[in-house]
């Protein structure tokens, strides 16, 4: 039996931000971990809110959170903690030498590994697609045996995206590995960390760079924050941007790493491969939770619980029969519209949210789940994340954005 | 305008179709057949793939039950590499009706089904998955099929005889002269363009479109569509097929094939054969029924739910649904209306399909003047791939995939695709991970007359058909194809366009399932293609 300030359950980007923000308010953080939230299938970037209900690009983040619907996390959230979490991000990702760039008030854009435009937030400086908009030529590099990164393709969906008017041109980099059959944009990553196979890679691309260029590659700029992104630029004299990538990305995991490098500074204790399974609740309180570990179950006691589990998609939130949605720890109230002529949008890429995933735990101002009636369920437990009720992240680009914030305000309330 | 000739025309590109068609082939008579769409894009590829051994009819329909057995013994003789010879228990849990059972292996042994009764323990040893509510379990012959690629072998083996078939090529006016059937008028469905096929006799074998054909000749062919529903897990829930031992109903059989499940199946009575669509109470019924045979059902991820529809043939005065006869019926309409030169075929079911085709020509045959035997039973529909071509093959991907590329290709293709590997090493390239599908496969199925668009190149291929379900493969499947095939074959014209339609159409068959584990799915794809890769474009 061990016994914290803040017991916080999930370790994707809201749990790791909500146990930062805790830590930074002098608690005593425990963070239960199990799985890697979303990290290697987001690339790390972090997205505010990259379109409106309308389905148009959002130039202002900060403007367009306004017109939101009141159900939506970031109007529970508020403003000024929605502003202060992004310095809060800002802050710590510069302090581990990682810096994101970006604000509230303007759009970052990313190139994807198809070759779309796609609007963000706050971005590592290896992926500002911008670079590419005055550049009379992008050349777009191909590693031989890689798979997901089809220089043909982006080559084909950027020109739609940046106009006819730039040239486009594909270079394939063969990094002679031989007996690997398939490579994958993390086994570049990690041949790039390494003194060999950086020369070997900047010497086959030197003659490509050039005035008026940008390099475009896949995301595989080494494993370790900018390292390798910083002395290409140099090396090569020219700008290079990363694309987003097939799961699991590169970014996602430097992203995480360095997060996990400041828990560890600000003395958090992380609990490793532990599924936390329920929940002992006192009155209007939660106690403690059980959670599952290596050998035996084992309880965590605390005066504050952030629930940040990740919704449907990690399994904070399941269900297993049509309209019985639950959230599966603390057992909090869980809204989903589950009426069969809207649950699912017909289309899978549409003009519309889709209703399935907008379901999730309803909270008030303060994160906390409340009931139909708007009654607190439990008073010391917090959500954050994607167990929110009230947004369709895939439809507004406003996942990390949301888990940020969240987390934030979980942390601080 | 007549643009060709066939001694024989048959109408339809199911499993019936494809039957009759190599049945006459090895017979010598000259035929081709016409399909409206692709081949086997109705019941023939959207039902269970259950082999029946018969027992599912002992009790009910002795003749069928027979009729089974004999014919999933020639099946799996002859079409070794479409059949999975898993064997079938048949089991009684909880609230079954006790008396169901004794009629049931009498009927089995009468129609020659042998039966092994298992004790529990030793049931739930082969099956552990299966409910603890068990109270009988019996083994049968019970076999899983790929009613897909039989029906691919099936027009393979008819080519060798001389057989035709087209695809795309619908069947819009049947030409009459005092009496007689002339000829017919088709649409090619790719380039528009119509024109006349000459033929002596036409068969309808049109499955639950068979109504629409016969009327057409101003004939009545009471065919009543029943819709079945189906669910696919993307596990293999057991080892064998498991039926439940009661009076035949719904959602009562599960089916492995490969790495899945499939169970079903529902029966109701539709107007429109095209109406695939599946609700929740169909699912929700097939789960709750699905579930009394493995308690632990909706913890299962499901990949997808599909429907397809039988051709019921009613006759007069008698209800369609699950009651109505899974027999066939040979209908001459000479005979029946006197209209000479069609004859129609309704009624069936996939295990007896040979069999239906046998007894439906040497009523056909002698009516040409043809008195050659029926030798289908005989012969192997498609001859073994070598083991030297698997042999060449294992050197180029991995040997997981050589048997499913060898079954998919078949002993002519097979070694051109691994000619095409040794010689050019980036079509070796594994595009889906899942069906194992190369470069290489693609490039060769592509070149088939029957390849229109590259929705048929993925049937063919399997290509993003397995369990990721396209979450893996569709990015990179459409930056190779659009490479390959761009404005050569239909529905390929720009990367973006290709992944989110083949995206979309995985989704139909997931949208009805949307709980449990496929919710996690829903959001994973959605945030990889939505998020991720933004493919709606970014300046909106």
């Amino acid at each position: 039996m061990s016994k914290s300030d803040v017991v916080v359950i999930g370790n994707g980007f809201a749990g790791l931000m909500s146990a930062l923000v805790s830590a930074d308010q002098g608690k005593k953080v425990t963070l239960l971990s199990y799985g890697a939230g979303t990290f290697p299938l987001n690339s790390g970037v972090i997205d505010i809110l990259g379109y409106d209900d309308s389905g148009k690009a959002v130039a202002s983040p900060a403007q367009a959170i306004a017109a939101l619907d009141a159900e939506h996390p970031y109007k529970k959230v508020g403003t000024q903690a929605l502003e202060e979490s992004v310095k809060f991000f800002q802050d710590v990702v510069s302090s581990e030498g990682f810096p994101y760039i970006g604000s509230l008030n303007e759009q970052q854009w990313v190139i994807t590994g198809v070759g779309t435009l796609k609007p963000s937030c706050l971005i590592p400086e290896s992926m500002q697609g911008s670079k590419c908009f005055d550049a009379s030529e992008i050349v777009l590099v191909g590693i031989k045996g890689l798979k997901d990164f089809y220089v043909d393709m982006v080559a084909e969906n950027l020109a739609k995206e940046l106009g006819n008017d730039k040239k486009y041109t594909t270079v394939i980099i063969d990094i002679d590995r031989k007996g690997a059959r398939d490579l994958t944009t993390r086994d570049v990553a990690y041949w790039l960390d390494s003194e060999a196979g950086y020369k070997d890679f900047v010497s086959k691309l030197k003659g490509h760079a050039g005035a008026g260029k940008v390099i475009l590659v896949p995301q595989v700029l080494g494993t370790k924050g900018n390292t390798v992104y910083k002395k290409i630029v140099s090396d090569l004299g020219c700008p290079v941007v990363e694309t987003t990538a097939m799961p699991p990305s590169i970014n996602g995991l430097r992203l995480r790493d360095v997060l996990l490098s400041a828990l560890k500074k600000k003395g958090i204790r992380v609990i490793e491969n532990c599924k936390a399974e329920k929940a002992d609740i006192s009155g209007s309180k939660a106690v403690s939770v059980q959670a599952g570990g290596e050998v035996r179950t084992q309880t965590y006691s605390a005066d504050k619980f952030i629930l940040a589990t990740g919704g449907f998609y990690s399994g904070g939130i399941t269900m297993r029969d049509f309209g019985k949605a639950k959230e599966v720890i603390f057992g909090l109230p869980v809204v989903a519209d589950c009426v069969e002529e809207r649950w699912v949008n017909k289309q899978l890429f549409s003009n519309q949210k889709q209703t399935f995933a907008k379901a999730g735990v309803r909270v008030d101002e303060t994160l906390r789940g409340v009931d139909e009636s708007g009654n607190v369920a439990l008073e010391n437990v917090y959500v954050a994340g994607r167990n929110l009720s009230g947004y369709d992240f895939c439809f507004e680009h406003s996942g990390n954005g949301v888990a940020l914030a969240s987390a934030y305000k979980a942390a601080k309330a | 305008m007549v643009k060709e000739k066939a001694t024989v025309v048959v109408v339809g590109g199911g499993a019936t179709g494809v039957g009759i068609l190599r049945d006459l082939s090895m017979r010598g008579i000259d035929a081709l057949l016409i399909e409206k769409l692709d081949m086997v894009n109705g019941a023939s590829s959207r039902y269970h793939g259950l082999l029946h051994s018969g027992a599912r009819y002992a009790v009910r329909d002795q003749e069928a039950a027979k009729e089974c057995i004999e014919e999933n013994t020639i099946l799996r003789r002859i079409g070794k590499s479409c059949v999975e010879a898993t064997t079938g228990m048949f089991v009684q849990v909880e609230g079954d009706d006790p008396d169901f059972v004794d009629p049931w292996v009498k009927g089995c042994a009468e129609s020659g089904i042998k039966t092994r009764e298992l004790t529990k323990e030793e049931a739930l040893r082969m099956e552990p998955n299966l409910s603890r509510k068990l109270i009988r379990a019996f083994e049968v012959p019970d076999g899983a099929i790929d009613g897909f690629r039989m029906s691919w072998q099936n027009l393979q083996s008819a080519a060798r005889y001389g057989g035709r078939y087209k695809t795309y090529t619908e069947l819009i006016k049947i030409n009459v002269e005092s009496g007689t059937v002339k000829s017919i008028t088709v649409r090619d469905n790719v380039t528009k363009e119509e024109y006349d096929i000459e033929c002596e006799i036409l068969v309808n074998a049109a499955g639950p479109w068979a109504g629409k054909v016969a009327e057409m000749a101003g004939l009545e062919c009471s065919v009543s569509p029943s819709k079945g529903t189906l669910i696919a897990f993307n596990q293999r829930i057991s080892n064998r097929v498991v039926n439940r031992l009661r009076k035949p109903s719904n959602g009562d059989i599960f089916v492995p094939h490969g790495s899945i499940t499939i169970l079903g199946t529902s029966s109701i009575t539709i107007p429109d054969p095209e109406d695939t669509s599946t609700s929740w109470e169909e699912v929700e019924e097939l789960m709750k029924t699905g579930e009394g045979v493995f308690e632990h059902l909706r913890d299962y991820r499901i990949l997808r739910v599909f429907a397809g529809s039988r051709p019921l043939y009613v006759p007069k005065g008698a209800d369609g649904g699950r009651n109505a006869s899974r027999g066939f019926v040979t209908l001459d309409h000479e005979k029946e209306d006197g209209l000479k030169g069609m004859m129609t075929i309704c009624g069936g079911k996939f295990t007896t399909y040979r069999l239906m085709a046998e007894k439906f020509c040497d009523v056909l045959a002698p009516k040409l003047g043809n008195t050659a035997k029926c030798r289908t039973a005989e012969e192997d529909l498609v001859p073994a791939v070598s083991d030297a071509d698997k042999k060449a093959a294992r050197q180029y991907f991995p040997a997981y995939g050589v048997n499913l590329a060898a079954t998919r290709l078949g002993t002519e293709k097979f070694p051109e695709v691994v000619k095409t590997l040794k010689e050019n090493p980036e079509s070796r390239e594994i595009i889906c991970e899942c069906e194992n599908v190369t470069m290489a496969e693609l490039m060769r199925i592509a070149q088939e007359p029957t390849s229109h668009s590259i929705a048929d190149v993925r049937r063919r291929t399997r290509l993003g058909m397995g369990t990721c379900q396209g979450n893996y493969c569709a990015l990179r499947s459409a930056a190779i194809v659009n490479k390959l095939f761009k404005n050569k074959l239909e529905g390929c014209n720009d990367s973006l366009s290709d992944m989110k339609n083949f995206l979309q159409a995985r989704w139909k068959g997931i949208t009805p399932v949307m709980a449990g584990k496929t919710l996690r799915e829903a959001e994973m794809t959605r945030g990889m293609y939505e998020v991720l890769f933004n493919v709606n474009g970014g300046r909106r």
